[in-house]
């Protein structure tokens, strides 16, 4: 049954990003399912008003003060006037929230329980419980995810971290990683994809690496602290010492580029190490296939997409086995280090030795990791967790409870396998968040129900207008569609 | 197990999937559940493992319970600065109703100051006989002994008076507004080295640096030599700038500069470096024998602008100077004492908890009369010291069990979301 999907979040295009990436490519894939999928984001330079990307996909761009790093301004109830409108305007039935540092995706989530609609969040990042920005941000995820229908996570390190921030149900949570759009990040040799040869079988030939072959190194990496370019900065020197024919390629910007560049300087390895700056998302694939090995010292990283789309393009990856990373990569395309420099040191070499020893077959890592991801396949699942939230999958089916369960029905969730709206209900989830909070966040849920009383009396539904949908194609991927279905 | 595998049989299991898709049923299944992304598992995007959920979570991992008396030990140091600023405030409130002479305040301050040096020199000794091969080149020794000194300077030295050094500083002092007056001076016992060092054809920095094993006796000689300079430039100075001092604050009205001085003594009791130092070398590292900047430069300000408050010059002066060895000196003195020996540190805490309860005793009380037989001078000193050692023996001990008691509160939760800590070794290039 094809749903009318509202994604709500601060990041997207044009700004680049993964967050802004996945939304897209999710988008992209269930419109190609059959749903109807709009995008409301914030105004960016010369972006503004109403946009339709490929394939139908609208983009609502309302005007919010951005405070930080493309961040709006959290005022939680002005977004509301705009979003009933956009919302019954769309005839939305489900709010789909990205990025949890977006105050637009809480309001939207906020808003459309007020409103009656089922709501999704996917949380991409990983955060601590110790600082006070953590603090702060935890207790507004917990507001906010206090009353949604379901949650999803990129990965099952990100799950545990969601849940412990938030204080979910772990069965409301959904593991559905990130994926990488194969065709783009192909590796060298490989031809490019024309739509009609998909099928066909392409031998990879093997590359060998001579002793004195000159083994390149690839790092594309924001170079922030937390991307762990202390240790770049550490372990390049000795990675360079011990390994004579090792070349490195830095791509990326960032606070701590002038530490890598000093690195260089003093050790005078400007010859062995080429700086390319900032790259363009799109310009990625072309770094990355000039070289045989990716590092990537990151301390955090919630999926780590950026590993994905090296072993994509046919390269062993050597990285700290920090946060879900450990989770994304089998082990004959990676090598894991601890977050040490030594460690790390020691890790390159063995990936440079295996390298040359010629054991690993990296030509063969492309379709391997075409198999593992893809945003079909994403979007299947996704799909799932919208049918779960809508009752059309039963409750034992999508939470997996028995009937003997039964028992064990929670105040948090509805006899229906679906989160109650009734006011009193979302009153009683919101008061367990704290001792002041609870009752600071059921103040904020009443005033927003009495906006939304007062809206519905102001502008009423039956004068706004109804959009007109984008000309659907014809469903020809019906039958693809129901080999692989989740359900009944 | 290859991805490939995996593909071809997940269709057959999903069929499966329906019936079992329990909580508990992962026995019930095949293939356990796994916790990677790239293998396609026939569970349920939200299945929750039971054995493995949160496994990686630790709660309070490097919690060190506290323990009732290191803790009590601990908290002397507190109770050492809290004593020596309500003794400074005491005196201050002697001086400023008369019932003390300033001479006397600053005569025992710097008597003590002298005595303070002394020690420190004869440890400073002892250090360098034993260890030979470390150098002794720590940059708090120079300004804390010069400044010590300068005390010392105040009895027997009017004699040699160094006249550059003089005419420099107050020709410095007095171009200053008076904004940059109060910075000065509060500074005074650094920014008075660093003046000295420029003007003088061999500056006092010299022989810390370079090559102090050439000639042991004469690095000690000169070291001395150069104390005794900058504490005499220091002294100059504050004479210097009593006058200013005096009429710095005469607009403002009385009730403010109470106000300013309580707060800015409370910023100095909060921002105060309690931190004992690494004990790698028991004088050295550098900066860390110098209490937290912020700090000494509160209570340096406030005691300007309550010395301000004085009616003659040499009652500002007596105050600042003693500020100086109180705020200035004696922390240093009380850290390298708390390094150097444990029962002198103790003692030392005994002192002052009975000298603050002492005065404290003395100003309020009014004692000393003379009238009738039971009311001897000094009853109320008396009680306000058995007051002050209950009150504080009662501060510490509470203090430390309920901070024991607060600690079942602690819950940290670390897990493999949190940023890991680099670990890097000290680049040696």
């Amino acid at each position: 049954m094809p749903y009318n999907i509202a994604m709500v979040s601060d990041y997207f295009f044009p700004q680049p990003g993964g967050v802004e990436s996945h939304i897209y490519q999710l988008s992209t894939k269930l419109i190609d399912r059959g749903h109807k999928v709009i995008i409301i984001t914030h105004a960016y330079d010369g972006r503004t008003g109403v946009r339709y990307l490929t394939n139908g996909l609208k983009v609502y761009h309302v005007p919010f003060l951005v405070i930080y790093r493309a961040s709006t301004f959290p005022t939680v109830f002005s977004f509301f006037p705009i979003f009933r409108n956009i919302v019954i305007r769309e005839q939305i039935e489900i709010v789909h929230g990205h990025a949890s540092l977006s105050s637009l995706c809480h309001e939207a989530i906020l808003h459309a329980r007020t409103m009656g609609l089922r709501t999704v969040f996917t949380d991409h990042s990983l955060f601590g419980f110790a600082d006070a920005a953590s603090i702060l941000t935890n207790k507004l995820l917990k507001f906010t995810l206090s009353d949604v229908d379901h949650v999803i996570c990129v990965s099952h390190t990100c799950k545990e971290n969601t849940v412990l921030r938030a204080s979910l149900d772990p069965l409301m949570v959904s593991v559905i990683p990130n994926a990488v759009v194969a065709e783009n990040f192909r590796p060298r040799s490989h031809p490019s994809y024309p739509p009609s040869e998909f099928g066909d079988q392409m031998v990879p030939v093997q590359q060998h690496l001579g002793p004195h072959d000159t083994i390149t190194i690839v790092v594309v990496s924001r170079l922030f602290y937390n991307k762990g370019t202390d240790l770049l900065v550490a372990a390049i020197p000795r990675i360079l010492a011990s390994h004579p024919h090792v070349r490195f390629i830095i791509a990326g910007s960032g606070p701590k580029a002038i530490d890598l560049e000093q690195m260089l300087e003093r050790n005078v390895l400007q010859d062995r190490v080429e700086m390319l700056g900032p790259v363009r998302h799109e310009e990625v694939r072309e770094v990355m296939v000039r070289g045989h090995i990716y590092l990537h010292p990151s301390l955090t990283e919630a999926f780590g997409t950026v590993i994905v789309e090296a072993a994509s393009c046919g390269l062993y990856v050597v990285c700290t086995q920090v946060g879900g990373i450990p989770e994304v990569l089998p082990s004959h395309m990676t090598v894991f280090a601890k977050p040490e420099e030594d460690d790390l040191v020691a890790a390159t070499g063995k990936a440079i030795a295996a390298l040359r020893s010629n054991k690993v077959r990296t030509e063969n890592f492309h379709d391997q990791v075409k198999k593992m991801y893809s945003w079909t396949d994403v979007a299947e699942r996704t799909e799932r967790v919208y049918d779960g939230i809508s009752g059309v999958l039963s409750e034992a089916d999508f939470y997996g409870y028995d009937a003997a369960d039964a028992a064990s029905w929670s105040a948090t969730r509805g006899r229906a396998g679906v989160q109650s709206f009734a006011l009193i209900d979302r009153l009683k989830r919101y008061y367990g968040c704290g001792i002041w909070a609870g009752k600071l966040f059921c103040l904020c849920v009443i005033i927003d129900y009495l906006i939304f009383m007062f809206l519905e009396f102001w502008a009423p539904r039956d004068e706004i207008d109804i959009a007109r949908n984008w000309p659907k194609k014809s469903r020809v991927e019906n039958s693809r569609r129901d080999h692989r279905t989740f359900k009944r | 197990m290859t991805p490939g595998t995996n593909g071809s049989t997940t269709g057959s299991s999903e069929r499966v999937r329906h019936k079992d898709r329990t909580r508990s049923g992962s026995r019930r299944r095949k293939r356990t559940w796994k916790k990677l992304l790239w293998v396609k598992q026939s569970y349920p995007d939200n299945y929750t493992d039971q054995e493995t959920f949160l496994e990686h979570l630790q709660r309070n991992p490097r919690l060190q319970p506290y323990d009732f008396w290191p803790l009590v030990a601990d908290s002397t140091v507190i109770v050492q600065h809290v004593c020596s600023v309500i003794i400074f405030v005491v005196c201050f409130i002697g001086i400023f109703q008369d019932r003390v002479s300033p001479v006397a305040v600053v005569g025992w301050g710097s008597f003590a100051t002298f005595l303070g040096w002394l020690l420190w020199d004869w440890w400073l000794g002892q250090e360098e006989s034993t260890k030979p091969t470390t150098p002794p080149a720590f940059s708090s020794t120079p300004l804390a002994a010069s400044a010590s000194s300068s005390v010392s300077n105040l009895h027997h030295s009017n004699g040699n008076r160094h006249i550059n050094g003089n005419g420099l500083l107050t020709k410095h002092s007095y171009s200053a507004s008076s904004a940059s007056l109060y910075s000065h001076s509060s500074n005074g016992y650094s920014t008075n080295g660093h003046a000295s060092s420029a003007s003088t054809p061999a500056p006092k920095f010299v022989p810390n640096h370079p090559s102090p094993h050439s000639s042991p006796l004469s690095h000690r000689t000169s070291l001395r030599l150069s104390t005794a300079k900058s504490a005499l430039l220091i002294y100059f100075t504050l004479l210097g700038l009593s006058p200013i001092l005096k009429s710095l604050t005469r607009s403002t009205s009385s009730d403010s500069i109470w106000t300013m001085s309580l707060g800015l003594f409370s910023i100095n009791i909060f921002f105060f470096d309690y931190g004992s130092p690494p004990s790698r070398s028991s004088v050295g590292g550098g900066n860390k024998n110098i209490p937290a900047s912020l700090s000494t430069n509160a209570a340096l300000m406030a005691s300007t602008v309550l010395a301000s408050r004085l009616p003659s010059t040499g009652q500002v002066f007596s105050l600042t100077l003693f500020s100086i060895e109180v705020f200035g000196l004696f922390p240093v003195f009380r850290r390298y004492a708390r390094q150097r020996s444990w029962r002198g540190h103790v003692t030392l805490t005994t002192l002052l908890v009975v000298g603050a309860g002492g005065g404290v005793g003395l100003i309020l009380g009014h004692g000393g009369d003379g009238h009738g037989f039971w009311d001897w001078p000094w009853k109320s000193g008396l009680l306000g010291v058995v007051i002050g050692v209950l009150v504080t023996g009662l501060a510490m001990g509470g203090c430390s069990w309920w901070l024991i008691g607060l600690q079942k509160y602690k819950n940290e939760i670390h897990g493999p979301w949190d940023p890991a800590r680099p670990i890097i070794r000290r680049e040696d290039y």
